[in-house]
């Protein structure tokens, strides 16, 4: 009897730790697999090195400290050009589409043939206009990042419930209150989906625009192994910028949770630019 | 006799407003040159561009460009359609376990830089087409097949049930309830996935092609012939436009039974 019991519990407390770990099971194998593969000769180890060459690869960069002057360059310049471009298109998008909407309905065209400007031909006009330095790729990077926000701000502050607004007002608030305690409330969805969006297109574009000219970065470090054919720092660098990616909406994930707390479940997908 | 309805002048101004806009960015962009000997040289005025541009067209380059980069564009994000369509049903559906296990890795492929990447398809394909036709493959993968998985889940269950019970089989089941539950889902990945590769194959094209629309852009750069840049850059832009207005409307139509349900 006893013994049933202990039974029963064991195999719950199994079935709970295999339900737990059923979402590292797909990780593992195929960790195991690429670890194995070159070995067993599926593949060439000269262009698929196993994850423990290219781990000591990243090991050897992080302990030259390389590695931290590397990462150190390209999160200085994604915040720069990603902070200036939210701090640019937030307040714009809240005075454009909350205080005249006119305005923001004539800009309208002009502002979605901008955003369609692929960053990339843009890229060769930055130069010319800000030379090769940081400016040109903060320049890129501050572009590409404030359409989102821009749009998704003012698409935000347009689909603030009229009957909210209204009812604010016949209380008699002033535009200050209504702005702080239910335009701003009710849009930060809206902008905080944009700010993320902003913020994955910002560090795609940022790693794209040290590929092609750039002296220190995470992008440069994979051009430059490329060029010198070393190929474990190829993945290793490809593996910490996906990593330095997924850590980036991470955390913007949480000032989002922190921020827009009193929003019951976020949508899902169907707003969302997937992660580049 | 139907009389024309009166409608204030502002409100004209408004309908017409957006095109407006857009005049007024012409001109000051027109001026922009004639403010100094610098800006002369950096920015060619609207109408050298659009003569630049009426030049390309009429010698037929730019339709030689522009279906390369179209047939480039198009062979990657089909291939990625017919791969991450029936595969985000059968993961999304089908093995909600095995999805479970395998959604970190594919979250985790979907989050890797795509331009990181490109040295890695270089090593694999080679520079020709293939590398870059990869490349698109790999960038509307992850939308499409994110989306066909949520879209998939999301479909009610009571639907799949009555279906069920009504005796449908598995292709009835997924033609009349699955796919057309989770279509709305479908067609956004769709429409990102063409977004993302028509702006990644710029960038492939930029940096290595011999022929297309971002090696337009290059070459115009490297030779500095400014008002070939500046005429590049507007025809990709006015076809990135072009494109995403095509998959709004298919969306509309296709989904059209949405709104009257």
């Amino acid at each position: 009897m006893g013994n049933g019991t202990n039974q029963g519990q064991l195999r719950r407390k199994l079935f709970a730790w295999n339900d737990r770990l059923l979402d590292y099971y797909g990780l593992a194998l195929f960790l195991v697999l690429w670890q194995a593969a070159p070995s067993l000769g599926l593949v060439d180890r000269a262009f698929v090195p196993p994850p423990s060459t290219i781990l000591s690869a990243a090991l050897g960069l992080a302990r030259g400290g390389d590695l931290l002057q590397h990462v150190g360059a390209s999160l200085a310049r994604v915040l720069v050009g990603f902070i200036v471009a939210v701090v640019t298109a937030v307040p714009l998008g809240f005075v454009l589409a909350g205080g005249a909407p006119p305005v923001a309905r004539f800009l309208r065209p002009l502002f979605m043939l901008f955003s369609q400007v692929n960053a990339f031909s843009l890229f060769p006009i930055f130069i010319l206009f800000f030379g090769i330095g940081e400016s040109a790729k903060l320049a890129v990077i501050f572009w590409s990042s404030l359409w989102p926000v821009l749009f998704m701000t003012l698409a935000g502050v347009r689909g603030v419930d009229r009957a909210l607004l209204k009812t604010a007002r016949s209380m008699n608030a002033p535009r200050a209150t209504v702005f702080l305690k239910v335009t701003l409330p009710a849009s930060a969805p809206a902008v905080f989906t944009g700010i993320r969006m902003g913020g994955s297109i910002a560090f795609l574009m940022l790693i794209a625009a040290e590929m092609v000219g750039a002296s220190q970065g995470l992008g440069w470090l994979i051009h430059n192994s490329q060029v010198n054919n070393i190929i474990p720092r190829v993945f290793a660098a490809a593996l910490i910028i996906a990593l330095l990616g997924v850590c980036l909406n991470f955390l913007l994930r949480c000032l989002e949770a922190h921020v827009v707390s009193w929003k019951p479940e976020s949508l899902g997908g169907i707003h969302e630019l997937p992660a580049l | 006799m139907s009389c024309p309805r009166y409608r204030p002048f502002r409100y004209h101004l408004c309908q017409r407003a957006g095109v407006l806009s857009l005049g007024l960015f012409l001109v000051a962009w027109e001026l922009i040159p004639h403010l100094s000997e610098q800006t002369a040289y950096f920015v060619a005025p609207p109408s050298t561009v659009l003569r630049t541009f009426w030049e390309l067209a009429r010698t037929g380059e730019l339709l030689q460009h522009v279906s390369i980069s179209f047939a480039r564009a198009i062979g990657g994000l089909v291939l990625a359609a017919f791969v991450g369509v029936p595969l985000g049903v059968l993961l999304g559906g089908w093995f909600p376990l095995f999805e479970r296990a395998v959604n970190p890795v594919l979250r985790l492929l979907g989050e890797i830089n795509p331009f990181s990447l490109f040295p890695l398809f270089m090593i694999f394909f080679g520079i020709g087409e293939t590398s870059k036709c990869a490349m698109i493959f790999w960038v509307s993968l992850w939308p499409i097949l994110f989306n066909t998985m949520t879209g998939v889940r999301g479909v009610d269950p009571a639907y799949v049930k009555t279906a069920r019970s009504m005796g449908a089989g598995l292709g009835t089941l997924l033609l009349r309830v699955v796919l057309p539950g989770a279509s709305p889902l479908i067609l956004n990945g769709l429409k990102i996935g063409a977004g993302t590769s028509f702006f990644m194959l710029i960038a492939a094209e930029m940096i290595g092609a011999s022929a297309g629309l971002g090696w337009l852009v290059w070459n115009a750069q490297i030779t500095y012939q400014i008002p070939k840049l500046f005429a590049a850059t507007v025809a990709i832009s006015v076809l990135g436009l072009l494109l995403n207005g095509f998959f709004t409307l298919i969306e509309r139509r296709a989904l059209s039974w949405r709104d009257a349900g």
